[in-house]
């Protein structure tokens, strides 16, 4: 994606609004969470595979691909849950000692979520991590600060973390029809 | 337009320490989604929400400042986030529709 002789300048494409699910299975309590782009996704329980999910909360969202406008390069971020500005939450965390690191540099650091179950989800590459970091400095546009995005995988228990999302948690939300 | 002069022609309160800048225009959203897609930076944000988790949309794309419109009451610790981050959080009585309307007037879009 990064090649050697162009120097990307991302723009933001293929902007879709939908929402972010979260569904737990009442048979095991794994959670669950995904994107969907329906107006009406499943709200009522239903079986897949051994797990029998139902819907616990819903968020809106976008999502997004990055293309280069120098050399056309298209970067797709379906892997990308939401991004969390970290607050410092926790002294023993690695996102906290790293950004303790760049303390007094107007350094300020996001964490990139991928979608649970984070074992068995496609996580972000580094690579792509960087290309969004890059995207997110190049439009600030400015010279005396600039943000650092690092993967959730630096967080011993993200389920913990107390960072600030950056989703729509109580504007819009997808609610089952009212039965009449 | 710098910061300032809009804050003194709107009659702004500023709830936040102030740091001037340069405006290149407004955006108005309630969805954070929605402006962390489309919103600029140097930017003015116009909005009814006053979570802390606005301050993490506005940073990520260096937003110039948040106004919060209709006389939302605003957190304490949405301010204190404000701070921790540069970010300058202004409040106005006036609708969103009122304040497009006197930034459009002003010269600002």
């Amino acid at each position: 994606m990064q090649t050697q002789k162009c120097k990307h300048q991302w723009e933001m494409v293929n902007t879709n609004p939908g929402f972010i699910l979260t569904e737990a299975c009442h048979k095991c309590s794994q959670v669950s969470t995904y994107f969907s782009r329906e107006d009406n996704p499943p709200f009522e329980e239903y079986r897949d595979g051994e797990h029998f999910w139902n819907v616990m909360a819903s968020a809106q969202s976008v999502r997004f691909d990055l293309k280069c406008k120098l050399c056309n390069t298209l970067v797709t971020f379906d892997e990308l849950s939401s991004l969390l500005l970290c607050t410092g939450c926790k002294k023993d965390c690695d996102v906290y000692r790293l950004m303790e690191k760049y303390s007094g540099k107007r350094i300020w650091f996001y964490v990139a979520f991928g979608f649970k179950p984070y074992a068995d989800k496609l996580m972000l590459s580094d690579e792509k991590i960087k290309i969004l970091e890059d995207y997110y400095n190049q439009r600030r546009d400015s010279t005396n600060s600039s943000i650092k995005i690092v993967s959730f995988e630096m967080i011993d228990d993200p389920d913990s973390c107390a960072g600030e999302f950056i989703i729509d948690s109580s504007m819009l939300l997808l609610a089952p029809p009212e039965k009449k | 337009m710098k910061l300032n002069e809009i804050i003194e022609k709107l009659s702004l309160k500023v709830l936040t320490n102030l740091e001037d800048k340069d405006i290149t225009g407004v955006y108005i959203s309630d969805m954070l989604s929605d402006v962390m897609s489309k919103a600029g930076a140097g930017n003015i944000w116009v909005t009814i929400q006053s979570h802390k988790n606005i301050i993490a949309a506005a940073n990520l794309i260096d937003i110039a400042a948040i106004i919060i419109s209709q006389g939302t009451d605003i957190p304490e610790e949405t301010i204190e986030l404000a701070n921790r981050y540069n970010v300058v959080l202004l409040g106005s009585d006036d609708s969103t529709f009122v304040l497009g309307g006197k930034l459009y007037q002003i010269g600002i879009a």
